[in-house]
């Protein structure tokens, strides 16, 4: 049951300074339902590859399949949650989660119903006529989770999303984000920085190689749910992946010491 | 708070006034010593006599509105294409390295050098007032508004395409929004440059108007009159920069946290 399939995907930017390897040759598939972290060291090319699936970027080798169909832009069906929650502070709380919805062409009962049903699976109704200026970090994070769902995608994309906010609203978060993964099924990418919170969601976790390299290795997470940071198993599994990566960091700073990043 | 703030903007205003005072007693102190003729350097008290005289036999009030009535064509003109102009500027390279060089280029012409081929091209008429306020404006609005573009977050622009913000859709729901804050800037700075392309036609061509009031007054030896003209040229200046577009930067200030 693939739903997303990467080929031998390459993608190479050309720097200030010669060719930038982004992601080289990353085979990589994505089963329907699954939800997958991906953790690796900075600039190894984790938001390259949700760029690529997204459609936001064009690989420079290799194909990108979604449901078998080759992707060749953005799309509704790929929904991206950056890092920054990306809302328009021209519209309300409300506006904002119905917005692909009024581009779609839906009726306006339809986009109520759906917009305050969203709203309160992210427990925002009552914030429904704030503008998006009056709220807390977390809570636009859960705006743009709702306004996600909105869509239906087959696919959801998140770029750390949580990295920006504090632990109490992460845990929240990842609370919400499970919630919905359990009740919608839905396929989701998770990108982040910390190992211990893709060992808490994801149902497998893989590794990225420094500077571009690809898939290094991969981790299947078979603990039941609902899990915690603070779980054992998840810090024990957590902690062995930690090591990978931090000898990956090394190996990375020592090939390509002129990075400076 | 909020008791703070309006005892803070009544001691503003109370300082503002008392400068203008201050400003009116100085005048009149000036022109009481008698250093100038009263021809050149006209007393308050002559001032205010004009204004109420132009103001009773009604020929201020016309003059005011015809200039306004010129400048709210003139100036609506230049908006309805400077800002969509400018939206496509700042999305589309090659307009905007051939119309957009251009329209920089233009902007280093005062308007009013427009006025001579304006009045060849389109006769003695209100078309050549209004060719030459469009010239003073559209450049400033469409270079604004693109340059507004420009400055929009990637994130705003990436989150289109997949919340199915395509085609016109894009400009009018994403593109359009996300620069209002630029479009309101650019409309406040067209504003000024209409307002004095207007006025520089209307001393230069012998017409109604307020700025035609001045010339009037200058021909007639009425320094008072043209002090007063002066004065309603200022009011109307303060009047539109408060009520248009204090409202409409507070409005920005507000949704979008900038501004
Ligand atoms: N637009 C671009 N132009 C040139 N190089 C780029 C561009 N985008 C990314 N890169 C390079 O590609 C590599 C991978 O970048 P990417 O942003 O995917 O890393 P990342 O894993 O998301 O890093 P981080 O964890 O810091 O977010 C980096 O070396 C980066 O410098
Ligand atoms: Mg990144």
């Amino acid at each position: 049951m693939a739903l997303v399939e990467l080929k031998r995907v390459a993608k190479t930017y050309q720097g200030q300074s010669g060719p930038v390897h982004g992601l080289t040759d990353v085979d990589l598939t994505i089963n329907r339902g699954e939800f997958l972290c991906v953790v690796g060291p900075s600039g190894c090319g984790k938001t390259t590859l949700l760029n690529v699936i997204a459609g936001f970027e064009a690989p420079t080798g290799g194909e990108v399949l979604v449901n078998d169909v080759r992707v060749s832009g953005p799309s509704p069906s790929r929904f991206v949650i950056f890092q920054e929650p990306a809302l328009y502070p021209w519209l309300n709380v409300f506006q904002n989660v119905v917005f692909g919805l009024r581009m779609a062409g839906v009726e306006p009962a339809v986009q109520h119903a759906k917009g305050m049903e969203l709203l309160e699976t992210v427990h925002l109704a009552r914030f429904a006529n704030a503008w998006v200026t009056e709220l807390s970090g977390g809570m636009k994070q859960r705006v743009a989770l709702a306004r996600a769902l909105a869509m239906d995608p087959d696919v959801l994309l998140m770029d750390e999303p949580f990295a920006a906010l504090d632990a109490q609203t992460r845990d929240m978060l990842h609370e919400a984000v499970e919630e919905v993964w359990q009740a919608t099924g839905k396929t989701i990418v998770f990108v982040t920085h910390n190992v211990r919170e893709a060992v808490r969601l994801g149902t497998r976790v893989i590794l990225m190689a420094a500077q571009g390299g690809g898939i290094l290795r991969e981790y299947p997470i078979d603990l039941p749910r609902n899990r915690y940071l603070e779980d054992l198993e998840v810090v024990t599994i957590a902690s062995k992946i930690r090591d990978d990566l931090r000898r990956e960091v090394l190996r990375g700073a020592e090939d390509g010491g002129g990075d400076g990043r | 708070m909020a008791g703070d703030q309006r005892r803070d903007r009544f001691r503003r205003g109370a300082v503002r006034t008392a400068f203008l005072l201050l400003l009116i007693c100085i005048w009149q102190g000036l022109s009481s010593a008698g250093i100038w003729n009263e021809i050149i350097f006209p007393a308050p008290r002559e001032v205010v006599l004009a204004l109420a005289s132009g103001f009773g036999d009604g020929t201020l009030p016309a003059a005011v509105l015809a200039s306004l009535v010129r400048l709210g064509i003139g100036y609506g003109i230049s908006l309805a294409i400077g800002i969509p102009l400018g939206l496509l500027l700042g999305r589309i390279r090659l307009l905007d390295d051939t119309v957009g060089s251009l329209a920089i280029g233009l902007q280093a012409l005062p308007s009013i050098c427009w006025l001579p081929l304006a009045v060849l091209w389109f006769g003695l008429s209100e078309a050549a007032m209004q060719f030459v306020i469009i010239m003073g404006s559209l450049m400033a609005v469409t270079l604004t508004v693109r340059d507004g573009v420009r400055t929009i977050p990637t994130l705003y622009l990436r989150a289109a395409p997949i919340l199915g913000a395509t085609g016109w859709r894009f400009y009018r729901y994403v593109l359009f929004p996300a620069s209002f804050p630029s479009v309101v800037t650019g409309a406040k700075l067209g504003w000024t440059f209409a307002w004095r392309s207007l006025m520089a036609a209307e001393l230069l061509y012998v017409t109604s108007g307020i700025g035609s009031t001045l010339m009037t007054g200058r021909e007639l030896h009425d320094m008072a009159l043209v002090v007063a003209a002066m004065l309603i040229i200022v009011g109307i200046g303060l009047i539109t920069d408060r009520l248009l577009f204090r409202m409409g930067e507070e409005f920005v200030h507000r949704r979008w946290g900038v501004g």
